[in-house]
């Protein structure tokens, strides 16, 4: 069987920008090359000014490559074509301050070329998806930044594209919206849509991503499924519930006696302070 | 993920660029710039009671006033319209990338010339929209005042016992000075001479840095406009200058570059009380067009070019 198109195919991407004076070019991406298959979830790692976003513009056609090419879907990011089938978030996006969220959603619609019912039934279902239905007649003025980006994640989301492009997702956002966020990204992966993302927020890209590349000053550094990159081949974890002393005793003489095996360490896991944080934060707002 | 899974239809390049259009329109509108239109009726009905020089008879006084509404009116609505075109088309293009909503409608299957003509015709219909409200207000202002003026000369002729054969004349004087056609024409070559400053302000917002520098700029080419004329007859006719070939292209060239606004003062005389040949009408409709289209076209050159 032949292997299908990848969602996003970058080869050998070079992009150079004119510094202020036009005297010296800097180049924002050295020779990056990127392949997602779809239904992949990719993120895209990197300390601020590494090239992340460029890279994005350039598979969107936002900057043309200096050398190299972009494609989506097998079609070429320059040309509109390829934007039919991709749904793009930029980092902090304000959108139309005096628009409410379904008229945001409804503009964007139509851009696509909905109308009619169909149209309707689009922004009721992604207002519902983002969890925004009680605030769709309020203009985005009065969003707070998690509900804007959640609606940014909608407008990316309206002609139903095979790819989302998300830039720093959950920028700014506060522990509660970033979790919706990542909530929601967990559900596009269930179906079956290719996500893009880049963050600098490790934990995060860690909990959604099946693939990441590391990207510093321009080149990608390392790339790869995410488990073969993080584990840690020469160990082994036991996460064991209520053991006595007594018992963590035996296991550690046992690998004591072992000739080849010894022992890192042992102790209690700890929960992550986000875990912590809405732990606290939820069962504040049930009370 | 949807209730439907039926692919989705591209919309035409028309339906896109209405649908900007109307979103343009709409960001305008909640920026509240009707609010001038109240301005707008204050000069309006105060217009009729400015006093301009006077030096005819007294059956002209009538016709003064309707001179004065007339100039006050189309000369708000010039100012208006252009204000309004050039300092509009100069602020959405420069919004739409600080605050990256670009991004988000290019990165949508939307060509650039799309967006750009959907901008383009939402300042032209908010444009449009604004000079139609002035025009009735000013129309129904002028309406009330020439029935009043002519009853009033009517009668003071009748008192003074004037033959019937100049009555008719002075009623037909007078109502070359009230609401008629001309006047829509005058009130749509103001149309004009604001598109072709809007589709101006587009091309140089789109290699400008801010909006300051757009609206500058374009308000000096404005200025320009209404004197090029003179300053190109004046340097073809000076001497030896104007003789060579190469001085005449570049005057053309000019001129196919730079809008010559003299071609409007055809309002002027329609204050005046003259007629506007259809004719005249029509030539400022293709300058219009002309223009729009070229500054529009040259925009799109720039656009699909940048990057963002």
């Amino acid at each position: 069987m032949a292997e299908p198109t990848p969602a996003v195919e970058i080869k050998g991407l070079v992009k150079d920008f004119k510094t202020s004076f036009r005297r010296q070019m800097l180049r924002a991406v050295d020779d990056v090359s990127i392949r997602i298959m779809p239904g992949e979830v990719y993120g895209l790692i990197g300390p601020n000014g590494s090239g992340k976003s460029t890279t994005m513009k350039a598979l969107l056609g936002l900057v043309a490559p200096t050398s190299g090419n972009c494609a989506i879907f097998g079609k070429d990011s320059l040309k509109v074509d390829s934007r039919n089938d991709v749904g793009f978030l930029p980092e902090n996006p304000y959108f139309y301050k005096h628009l409410s969220g379904a008229e945001t959603l409804r503009f964007y619609g139509k851009l696509c070329g909905l109308k009619g019912k169909r149209l309707d039934d689009r922004v009721s279902e992604l207002l519902a998806l983002v969890d925004l239905e009680n605030a769709r007649d309020r203009r985005l003025g009065g969003y707070s930044k998690g509900m804007l980006q959640r609606i940014g994640l909608a407008q990316a989301m309206i002609q139903e594209p095979r790819l989302v492009i998300l830039d720093e997702p959950t920028a700014g956002v506060d522990p509660v919206g970033s979790r919706q966020i990542r909530d929601l990204i967990l559900k596009l992966r269930e179906r079956g849509i290719t996500v893009f993302l880049c963050s600098h927020l490790l934990e995060q890209v860690q909990e959604v991503c099946d693939h990441v590349g590391i990207i510093f000053r321009g080149k990608m550094v390392k790339e790869g499924r995410l488990d073969d990159l993080i584990a840690i081949e020469d160990q082994t974890e036991i996460i064991i519930k209520d053991a006595s002393p007594e018992l963590i005793s035996q296991i550690t003489a046992l690998v004591g006696n072992s000739a080849t095996a010894s022992l890192v360490r042992t102790g209690k896991p700890r929960t992550t302070l986000e875990r912590l944080f809405l732990r606290e934060t939820t069962q504040g707002k049930d009370s | 993920m949807s209730s439907t899974t039926q692919p989705i239809a591209r919309g035409s390049h028309f339906n896109r660029i209405l649908v900007i259009a109307g979103h343009a329109f709409t960001q305008l509108v909640r920026m509240k710039v009707f609010y001038f239109l109240a301005v707008f009726a204050v000069i309006a009905i105060a217009s009729n009671f400015f006093d301009l020089p006077q030096h005819e008879g007294p059956e002209s006084i009538g016709m003064n006033v309707l001179r004065s509404i007339k100039s006050w009116s189309l000369g708000t609505m010039t100012l208006f319209s252009v204000v309004l075109s050039i300092v509009a088309t100069a602020l959405l293009l420069p919004k739409d990338v600080e605050d990256r909503t670009l991004y988000t409608i290019l990165a949508k299957p939307v060509p650039r010339i799309d967006y750009l003509a959907g901008k383009l015709l939402g300042v032209l219909i908010l444009v449009f929209v604004s000079l139609a409200m002035m025009d009735v207000l000013m129309t129904v202002v002028l309406q009330i005042r020439s029935s009043m003026i002519l009853t009033q000369q009517v009668a003071m002729a009748q008192s003074q016992g004037w033959p019937q054969d100049a009555i008719e004349s002075l009623r037909a004087e007078t109502a070359q000075h009230g609401p008629n056609w001309a006047l829509q024409g005058a009130v749509f070559a103001v149309f004009l001479r604001a598109s072709i400053m809007a589709s101006l302000a587009l091309l140089i917002s789109t290699f400008s840095t801010s909006t300051l520098f757009t609206t500058i700029i374009s308000f000096l080419i404005y200025f320009i406009g209404h004197f090029q004329a003179d300053a190109r007859d004046a340097y073809l006719q000076a001497g030896q200058a104007g003789e060579g070939v190469f001085a005449r292209m570049a005057a053309l060239v000019f001129s196919l570059v730079l809008p010559d606004f003299q071609n409007f003062n055809v309002i002027d005389a329609v204050i005046e009380g003259q007629a506007m040949p259809l004719m005249v009408l029509v030539k400022l409709s293709l300058i219009g067009l002309y223009y729009a289209v070229f500054f529009t076209i040259a925009s799109w050159f720039v656009f699909a070019e940048k990057e963002f």
